[in-house]
């Protein structure tokens, strides 16, 4: 038995340390040196004015503590046995006296301490662990209060060896109903205290008489039987019992918090866990992107240049009318050289504006299919949208200059002359008719007349073959102009499309492998965190399996030590 | 006419009363505090639970009326016994009483749960000691301050009974936040279970005396309460309705000698057991005990036997060793004799409640007056002196200690006692007679040679003269 309670002790101070708790490690380490010490340690406590230094006196005999009036105990005052009476200060671990009294009483081993009044703040808390028993002294005039019943319930937790003495039975006429209540009471709150009602006043009178009859009525014999039996038993009573109960305190104070972390619930969706689910919802997210960002782009472009062609088709109409309406008044052999400037210009501004909008268009589809993988990642747009080809726009054949037909001087000569010859002619014969010589004043008139006629016939149809055939040059000219363009525009719209397309795989591909990798990796650490999760589960488990064991052995212990009281 | 603290409060009452009328809720709280300002003095006795509260009840009426119930209980004099119960938030209700043998006995409905809020009881009872003041019985002043809140808000003047004198019984006195210094001048501190002391030894009573002086001089409790009396309720209670047959039991015991008597007095068991060597049955002894507890039984019968007393005498000498007699002296003398200025207090402080909890735009000056009569109001200064001069807190020589008692209104309130001539004075005289004074307590008041403490209550009867004079100027103008 004696091993069995030492035993359990040092395995509960080996658990506590194990888990940490130094604390009650070096608590339950002094008590168990304090429970192997044969010396019984009695703490005296009690509201003020009870009679508690009185007790004392009483039970020995013997003026070992100062009693008055008024508030008198100040510090605890130690009364142990000493072959002659002493008293010394004493300041560790609170002050306080010690009193050698040369008393039977006491030479078993008995210390009594008297303490000071409970009140707010006492060293009480501090001596409830240096003490083996607690002795509450409480006055039957007024019964239990619901301070010392507090008190009750708390020192018990710490020190279970605990008696009332309900004193003063000699001035309260219904002292046997308050020592009844008082049992109940007790057996409400749970505690099993034995209540023995005491009078120092006649304890002590019949030690000044030798009164045997009355020193039975003060009720003390009980009281010094039970004290007296508590030292000779220590042992084999009080020290097991103590150390259940220490013990039993140690290991509910260990296994709560491993309750308390066994109750939460195992974190179903720990962040790997979670960060695992969200990628692969990404993943399939990109998934379903992939094909449809792809048609997007295909119709996009398509409808680009389709734009583009019919944007360019009705700039290049627009220049042609013009041309149109300015040869149908112009003369081409003298405009021609300031008009070719100007188409030249407004050509180049067509492709511009068209070229612009290319730009425009195209970098707008790339935005928008960008925008659709902002939520994968936020910059994702490639570099540049547009990469005219390296000969694009370079190959438009210069403008020729058309035969124009110029009416040279010879020509003229030639024309007026021939004219003036049929008008010669015809009225050199008529005239010859009237007798006049073929070439005459009128006929040479005439001839001149018919000559300058045709000259200018001859002018205004040659102008007219000019226009058209300017016409038709700047026709030809503007048709190769938007050939060329439109396949320009037209190559370079499909590089669009085909670097979009790339940039837009690639960064789809990255973006896969990406989530991939992240995933991947996620499981991988919910794999090992469920693992690690298991661990601390069964580690717990195993903890606390330990400590159930060595609750079942407090248990046992208790047991025996309640056997042994009630032995 | 010196404006006294109880004018001001009036005029102050009266202000508000004015300022708030379009209030309903604030008016009938400064008509209540006008009531009760013209009212009776209102005494509350309260202390920790166990302390004796009722008993010390009983002692001061002089007839058995408390306990009654678990809450507050007012006691007021009144042509027949009454008691109407005032439950919070219904209306009241007449209970029936029974007159018993030594007082009364009220019928408290069995229903009212022993949790919620019982309510006030107001119990009329013809009583001489009711005539000046109301005793208001409450229940345990706990330390969460909730009784003693409201003891403070209704009553006037607490007298407050505790069993011991350790800090944790005296925790409900503590001062609450925002008290000014001397805020306990409403205060006597009564050892209420003089008898326990020492184990009920025969010169328990006195022993507690020095207790209650060494209480009353200590400088850390200045402030805390007047002054400290240790008093036996049950033996002071006792001793004003004992009965014929109870004095002829303690006579037929003290007709024993002593000797032999006195192993019977040494505890109860023994004094109600079989072998008790006197022809007096053991219903009657038990009785005995618990009117006068083992404490009163060896007293009463101490003092027939060698003081011979009769049955006329013994209830004086019981009563003068109970200690109520010095209770009563000094209710009468710290509160019945300056009810005015202690309800003027309560009422100051009523209306400085409302004005806070009633915010009012033009109150700036009523606040302002009410702080001002409650922070400088002389009469309080001259309440504690007179409180510290009879506790011997504050230490003068006799004569001067006599001189500054009656100056401040420790013999009666009116000109001519406190100058020493209670009957006609002619003006001259008497400016003469305050003017010695003064210049004498002046001196005092600069004597360095003085303690702090001296100095100190010298400057306050200087303050007394002071009013003397105007008080005297003022009569010689009319």
């Amino acid at each position: 038995m004696a091993t069995f309670w030492l035993d359990v002790l040092d395995e509960t101070i080996r658990a506590c340390a194990a888990h940490g708790r130094t604390d009650l490690a070096h608590e339950l380490q002094h008590r168990r040196a304090q429970l192997l010490d044969p010396r019984l340690r009695v703490l005296v406590v009690g509201a003020p004015k009870q009679g508690k230094s009185q007790l004392v006196n009483a039970l020995l005999n013997a003026p070992a503590c100062p009693v008055g009036d008024d508030l008198t105990t100040t510090v605890p005052t130690v009364v142990e046995y000493a072959d002659e009476p002493s008293g010394v200060q004493a300041t560790d671990p609170v002050a306080h006296q010690v009193v050698g009294v040369p008393r039977q009483l006491l030479r078993a081993g008995l210390v009594l301490v008297d303490m000071p009044p409970l009140g707010r703040a006492g060293p009480a808390d501090a001596l409830l662990a240096t003490a083996d028993a607690v002795l509450l002294v409480s006055d039957a005039g007024t019964g239990l209060s619901a301070g010392e019943v507090e008190f009750l319930r708390y020192a018990v937790q710490r020190c279970p060896t605990v008696i009332l003495a309900l004193t003063k039975i000699d001035l309260a006429p219904r002292w046997r109903q308050v020592a009844e209540r008082t049992r109940m009471r007790l057996a409400q709150a749970g505690l099993n205290t034995p209540v023995v009602p005491v009078s120092a006043a006649l304890r002590l009178r019949a030690a000044g008489t030798d009164d045997v009859a009355l020193n039975a009525e003060s009720g003390f014999p009980e009281l010094v039987g039970r004290l007296q039996r508590e030292v000779s038993t220590k042992a084999q009573r009080l020290a097991p019992h103590t150390a259940a109960v220490l013990t039993a305190t140690a290991i509910e104070s260990l296994v709560a918090p491993l309750v308390a972390e066994h109750a939460t619930p195992p974190a179903e969706h720990t962040t790997a866990a979670l960060q695992l689910r969200d990628l692969q919802h990404r993943h399939d997210g990109l998934r379903r992107h992939a094909s449809r960002w792809q048609s997007a782009l295909a119709d996009d472009i398509s409808d680009l240049v389709s734009d583009i062609e019919y944007d360019l088709r009705d700039r290049t109409r627009r220049v042609l009318r013009t041309v149109d309406e300015f040869f149908d008044v112009a003369d081409p052999a003298l405009a021609w050289d300031s008009f070719v400037p100007w188409l030249e210009e407004n050509l180049r501004y067509a492709g511009q504006a068209n070229f612009a909008w290319l730009v425009q268009r195209s970098h707008w589809i790339a935005t928008r299919i960008a925008a659709d993988f902002a939520g994968y990642r936020p910059e994702v747009l490639p570099e540049s949208t547009f990469w005219p080809a390296a000969d694009a726009f370079g190959g438009v054949a210069e403008l020729e200059r058309p035969a124009l037909g110029e009416f040279t001087l010879g020509q003229k000569v030639f024309t007026g002359l021939r004219g003036s010859y049929g008008g010669l002619v015809m009225f050199g014969l008529l005239t010859s008719v009237a007798g006049l010589p073929l070439i005459n004043l009128v006929s040479l008139g005439a001839g001149a007349l018919f000559g300058s006629k045709s000259l200018r016939d001859e002018g205004s149809s040659r102008l007219l073959r000019r226009q058209s055939a300017a016409k038709a040059a700047v026709q030809r000219h503007v048709e190769d102009f938007f050939l060329k363009f439109s396949k320009d525009c037209r190559d370079v719209a499909r590089q669009v499309h085909r670097t979009l397309r790339d940039h837009f795989l690639t960064l789809a591909e990255d973006l896969q492998e990406e989530i991939a990798d992240a995933a991947r990796l996620a499981k991988d650490t919910a794999d090992r965190a469920a693992v690690e999760q298991d661990r601390r589960r069964q580690e717990l488990q195993r903890e606390f399996d330990g400590l159930v064991a060595l609750r079942h052995k407090t248990r046992l212990l208790t047991t025996a030590a309640t056997a042994g009281v009630a032995a | 006419m010196r404006a006294t603290l109880a004018d001001r409060a009036w005029y102050l009452l009266t202000t508000a009363l004015r300022m708030y009328r379009d209030h309903a809720d604030a008016a009938d709280w400064m008509r209540h505090q006008i009531d009760r300002f013209e009212g009776a003095l209102r005494i509350a006795v309260t202390g920790p639970a166990c302390s004796g509260k009722s008993t010390l009840i009983n002692a001061l009426v002089g007839d058995e009326v408390a306990p009654v119930g678990t809450g507050f209980v007012w006691y007021q004099d009144g042509p027949t016994p009454r008691a109407t119960l005032y439950p919070p938030g219904e209306a009241e209700r007449e209970l029936p009483v029974t007159r018993v043998e030594r007082g009364l006995r009220v019928e408290v409905p069995g229903w009212l749960p022993a949790d919620a809020d019982p309510g006030e009881i107001v119990v009329d009872w013809p009583a001489r000691a009711l005539r000046h003041a109301v005793l208001i019985d409450t229940p345990a002043a706990d330390l969460d301050g909730g009784t003693m809140a409201r003891v403070r808000a209704d009553a006037d003047a607490v007298v407050y009974a505790t069993p011991t004198v350790a800090e944790a019984d005296l925790l409900p006195l503590r001062p609450g936040p925002g008290s000014s210094p001397g805020a306990m001048v409403d205060t006597i501190l009564v050892l209420s279970r003089a008898d326990e002391v020492g184990g009920s030894r025969i010169d328990a009573l006195s022993g507690a005396r020095v207790i209650a002086r060494r209480r009353d001089r200590g400088i850390a409790v200045r402030g805390r309460w007047q002054t400290v009396v240790a008093v036996s309720g049950l033996l002071a209670h006792t001793a004003r309705t004992l009965s014929e047959a109870e004095y002829a039991a303690l006579a037929a015991l003290a007709a024993q000698p002593g000797a032999d008597l006195a192993g019977h007095l040494l505890s109860v068991d023994r004094f109600t057991g079989q072998a008790f060597p006197v022809p007096v049955d053991a219903p009657t002894r038990a009785a005995l005990l618990d009117r006068l507890g083992l404490f009163g039984v060896r007293l009463a019968s101490t003092l027939i036997r060698t003081d011979g007393a009769s049955q006329d005498t013994l209830p004086g000498l019981l009563l003068q060793h109970s200690g109520l007699i010095e209770l009563r002296d000094a209710v009468r003398e710290l509160f019945l004799d300056r009810r005015q200025v202690l309800k003027a207090r309560s009422a100051l402080r009523g209306l400085r409640m409302a004005v806070q909890v009633w915010p009012h735009p033009d109150a700036g000056e009523l606040s302002a007056g009410i702080e001002q009569a409650l922070a400088s109001g002389h009469e309080l200064r001259e309440l504690a002196l007179l409180a510290s001069l009879r506790a011997g807190r504050t230490r003068l020589s006799a004569e001067r200690t006599d001189e500054a008692r009656r100056l401040i209104g420790g013999y009666g309130d009116d000109i001519g006692t406190r100058l020493g001539a209670p009957e006609y004075l002619d003006p001259t005289r008497a400016g003469t007679l305050t003017e010695e004074s003064l210049h004498r307590w002046r001196g005092d008041a600069e004597n360095g040679t003085l303690t702090e403490d001296q100095r100190r209550a010298a400057r306050t009867v200087v303050r007394s003269c002071e009013g003397l004079l105007t008080e005297l100027a003022h009569t010689d103008r009319r």
